[in-house]
């Protein structure tokens, strides 16, 4: 079974490094971005997904190595 | 035009005053200077800054930004947050300050775009500033805000894919035996012994 992209099934277009606590969802538990076989998420969204994470780690917001 | 100039300008990359290409270039940096774009710059103040004097400097922020003559689109004021990691920033005297927590907060606002590298300068003059991000980004609200943890709880990738479901549906359920008739089988089985 194909699994459907998280964001294109909750219309949302932009993802937004704020939003940590949906960012925190696609991160394994030493901080880092789960790969698109794992996550399931279309090539588009994974790009700004791991660019959201980025901007929210230089932030502060989500850890680089979490232990 | 000088032919002679305009294989001068072709050779060597020049652009000659009066000529197309200068004033090509001309109407380009005029487009591209008049070019308005939305910008999203998220800051953090320093974790040692006194809750009552934050609306104060938020206010120096937008003060800066509203200078160059920026419309505000959205904003959240600073809030106190606890970092996911010390933030270490060297001071004057070359030693470390260290923060585990810090006032985060942004702001939204469109703007010329020969004007943004002015606004981040002024900015990064600011004491109180621990870091910053400057992002181009869109006038519709991208940030989900507090309906994120809803929308969050409704997926847990890579724990739970729909191939594992699938796995777990097909797995073979224990069958639920009457006792009756399974002291009956035993019996048989008895018998035939």
């Amino acid at each position: 079974m194909k699994k459907q992209c998280y964001f294109s099934q909750h219309n949302i277009k932009y993802i937004d490094y704020k939003d940590t606590e949906i960012l925190k969802k696609f991160l394994n538990p030493h901080g880092r971005i789960l790969s698109r076989r794992r996550t399931g998420i279309s090539a588009k969204y994974q790009r700004e997904l791991a660019m959201a994470v980025k901007r929210a780690r230089f932030m502060g917001l989500l850890p680089y190595i979490a232990g | 035009m000088d032919v002679h100039l305009q294989r001068i300008q072709k050779s060597h990359g020049l652009i000659i005053p009066g000529s197309d290409g200068h004033r090509l270039l001309r109407y380009m940096n005029e487009i591209h200077n008049d070019r308005q774009a939305v910008y999203e710059i998220g800051y953090l103040f320093v974790g040692s800054l006194p809750e009552e004097r934050v609306p104060a400097e938020n206010d120096k922020v937008r003060k800066i930004i509203a200078d160059a003559g920026a419309s505000v689109i959205a904003e959240e004021v600073p809030h106190r947050e606890r970092l996911a990691y010390t933030i270490r920033r060297k001071t004057v005297a070359g030693s470390y300050e260290k923060y585990d927590e810090a006032y985060f907060g942004w702001i939204k606002f469109e703007v010329g775009t020969v004007k943004i590298e002015g606004i981040k300068k002024s900015l990064e003059t600011l004491p109180v500033i621990l870091r910053m991000l400057v992002i181009t980004t869109v006038r519709e609200n991208t940030y989900l805000g507090k309906r994120a943890p809803a929308l969050a709880s409704v997926i847990r990738p890579g724990i739970q894919t729909p191939e594992k479901t699938l796995e777990n549906a097909a797995a073979p359920v224990a069958p639920v035996v009457n006792i009756e008739e399974m002291d009956k089988s035993i019996d048989e089985m008895v018998k035939e012994v």
